[in-house]
């Protein structure tokens, strides 16, 4: 019996991700295509109502607002990222003391959640209580409004962010350093290179797909922004915190607007597409260069 | 050795299969075991499963011919997304108490509520329990009514009676001007340090809908007499009222009397003399005589008006109904076990019980309650106000109704960054576009 059934075998072993893949991503992704023409509350019946949606978007201050500041958030929290972790991976590939501690603690925010993150962070920023301002305060300098300014509240979010990611871009970055080859940096020892024209010279090209895998992976992640203003702000002050995917969650999950956010989710792709391919091309020209 | 990886996992799945059908058999075992029974989803808080509890095992003593299944509703973020997975799902119950006014209209607009003034007796027994006013305001926009006006928690000023003796007011502040006044001398540094620590209150900063209700809301409903935001197609807050809550607030928040900082994450702030009075409900109470510390007073009163306000002052009441789902195979004797639960007796039981108020016409005055009254005291604010409160505009745009005031009450009030008139009139414009 079992025999007669044996050619069956590797399609069971990948049914699990076969039927993933048609109820997690095909299946909503259609589903999300066909909804851009309907108005749908998900109570009442769908109403097809065609090019709608995209004339409503088309119109929708709030929405390119809320692009516009995922934008913002990007230019912030992508290069400071970057630096920061190269900055410590470099430091990490030294042969430093409790190196394999330091390791573990700066990996150590990665693995918190994310809501936990932001609500101790919510206690630092706090204007009258928060521990920054208190040290501010000591120091004899003024508070700082770091949630309840908007021009200030974005920039708080991307530094807390950046604290929150900065230990898989580290390890990310630690994987680059040690493959670039250790002669190079003899062979630049005899020429008599500083640690500058090591860096800029070796170790930068050395690790340029690295630094190319890291900006793709921050710039997604920072356009996947969410957890962070919906907790600690809800999109203010005046809607300066209003990401791209909390203004979407808002649009199909707070109003039931599901046609609506579904051609939101569509445009948002395709922004997202065109960011990450023009990164790409610009890393490669650069490479080549 | 292959074989044997094979044959296993033929085994594995003939047991998975044979799971899953005995776990189907029981499962419809179980619905058809409760198949005649009623099913009832009460809120999930202890004192109102309590209630539910005992209400259930009453009636199903009563009549055993209609039998209840009582249930609290599950657990999640909150009620309003588990009753609208259920609606999704089709597996909603066929009585539920704890529906949110506002949610009303959209799901009588997608025909998935009973209309109960279409069960015989309906109508004369509300007329009976619930004043006129009542009566119009949980009428839906088809001329139906979906709801049984149930309970209330009126919005009230909750104040520190000890701050207050202390800055030399006998009485709390009942109009703008001495709101502002107290708010002046109550704003204090006490450690000296350079920074306000005592407000007079506090408003949660967040642009969130639902915060409306317990400060720009009650506050327009009390300036202007129980107003309406929206009739139908219209828009009716484009006004005066509207313009001077917004003033006063932002006066408040130019002033510093209320802190921009989120204190939502402090002990509370109240019971800790940090704000001086807060816009809440009698759920307060029960907090406050749990974790008050040793002398603290408070009490309750109406919300402050514009001053030259005249005639009696209403707030918002967070009224939460029963419906009865289109689930539901006999909607008459749901009705008949709804009426059971609202009687007189039972409405007193849901006092002591829960200490909500139960919409129910001139619940002070009546003798049956006076009782309860006497050794509850500081729910008589509250049975007072119960007679001016106002739920929420039938409307099934309400959600972005308020979403709408509350960017423009952010920029305005908040952040000063309009005018009380342009922020009223861009809101106004803005609701207009999406009324249906």
């Amino acid at each position: 019996m079992a025999r007669k059934y044996v050619h069956l075998t590797p399609y069971f072993l990948v049914m699990p991700y076969i039927v993933h893949f048609f109820v997690f991503i095909a299946f909503p992704v259609l589903f999300s295509f066909f909804l851009m023409f309907h108005k749908w509350n998900i109570i009442s019946p769908m109403e097809f109502i065609g090019l709608h949606n995209f004339y409503r978007l088309i119109n929708d201050r709030l929405f390119f607002r809320s692009i516009f500041n995922t934008l913002i958030f990007l230019v912030i929290h992508v290069p400071l990222q970057i630096v920061v972790a190269l900055f410590f991976a470099e430091i990490l590939n030294q042969k430093i003391r409790l190196r394999g501690f330091f390791r573990a603690a700066f990996f150590l925010p990665v693995i918190v959640s994310g809501v936990v993150v932001t609500m101790l962070w919510e206690q630092l920023y706090g204007f009258d209580t928060g521990l920054l301002n208190r040290m501010l305060v000591s120091v004899g300098l003024p508070k700082v409004g770091w949630l309840i300014r908007p021009e200030l509240a974005m920039p708080s979010i991307a530094i807390m962010a950046t604290w929150k990611n900065v230990g898989l871009y580290i390890v990310l970055f630690l994987v680059g350093l040690q493959s670039v080859p250790p002669q190079y940096y003899e062979a630049a020892d005899l020429e008599g290179a500083n640690r500058w024209q090591k860096f800029f010279y070796i170790t930068l090209p050395g690790i340029n797909p690295t630094v190319l895998m890291v900006l793709i992976l921050s710039t997604i992640g920072g356009f996947s922004l969410f957890i962070e203003p919906y907790i600690m702000t809800g999109g203010g002050p005046l809607n300066s915190t209003l990401s791209a995917v909390l203004y979407i969650y808002k649009q199909g999950f707070f109003y039931y607007h599901m046609g609506y956010a579904a051609t939101l989710g569509f445009c948002f792709a395709i922004i997202i597409l065109l960011v990450i391919a023009l990164q790409k091309r610009f890393i490669e020209r650069e490479s080549g260069n | 050795m292959r074989n044997t990886h094979i044959n296993f996992l033929y085994r594995f799945l003939r047991v998975f299969l044979l799971i899953a059908v005995l776990a189907g058999i029981q499962c419809d075992e179980n619905n058809r075991s409760g198949r005649d029974a009623l099913l009832y989803w009460s809120a999930n808080n202890p004192d109102e499963i309590h209630f539910a509890r005992e209400m259930v095992k009453n009636w199903n003593e009563s009549d055993p011919k209609i039998q209840v299944v009582h249930q609290p509703v599950p657990e999640g973020r909150s009620s309003e997304e588990i009753i609208l997975a259920a609606v999704v799902g089709k597996t909603t119950p066929d009585i539920y108490s704890n529906m949110w006014q506002g949610d009303v209209e959209a799901y009588a607009q997608a025909n998935v509520l009973i209309p109960l003034d279409t069960i015989t007796g309906f109508l004369n027994f509300m007329t009976a329990r619930c004043d006129s006013e009542t009566i119009a305001e949980v009428t839906s926009l088809d001329g139906h009514i979906y709801q049984v006006p149930w309970k209330i928690n009126p919005i009230m000023l909750l104040y520190n009676e000890n701050i207050f003796e202390n800055i030399g007011f006998q009485d709390p502040p009942d109009t703008y001007s001495d709101f502002l006044e107290a708010a002046a001398r109550i704003q204090k540094d006490s450690d000296g340090d350079g920074y306000i620590d005592r407000w007079i209150g506090y408003c949660e900063v967040l642009v969130v809908w639902y915060q409306r209700f317990f400060d720009f809301y009650p506050l327009y409903l009390a300036a202007s007499g129980g107003g309406s935001l929206v009739k139908g197609s219209e828009v009716k807050f484009n006004n005066e009222y509207a313009v001077e809550v917004f003033r006063f607030l932002k006066t408040l928040y130019e002033k510093r009397y209320l802190p921009r900082e989120r204190l939502s994450a402090r002990s509370d702030a109240f019971l800790a003399g940090v704000i001086a009075t807060r816009f809440a409900g009698p759920w307060e109470i029960a907090h406050a005589e749990k974790f008050k510390p040793e002398g603290f007073k408070y009490s309750f009163q109406s919300m402050p008006v514009p001053d030259e306000q005249e005639g009696p002052v209403y707030t918002y009441g967070d009224p939460k109904n029963i419906v009865i789902f289109n689930t539901c195979k006999d909607p008459a004797r749901a009705w008949r076990f709804i009426r059971f639960m609202i009687e007189k007796e039972n409405d007193l039981k849901f006092l002591e019980i829960t200490s909500q108020i139960p919409r129910r016409r001139n619940l002070f005055h009546d003798e049956f309650f006076r009782n309860f009254f006497q050794q509850n005291p500081k729910m008589i604010p509250f049975a007072l106000q119960a007679e001016h409160v106002k739920g929420t505009d039938q409307s099934p745009v309400l959600k972005e109704i308020f979403d709408i005031i509350s960017q423009e009450y952010e920029a305005c009030v908040i952040y000063g960054t309009k005018s009380p008139e342009t922020a009223i009139a861009d809101a106004a414009r803005a609701v207009e576009l999406i009324l249906p």
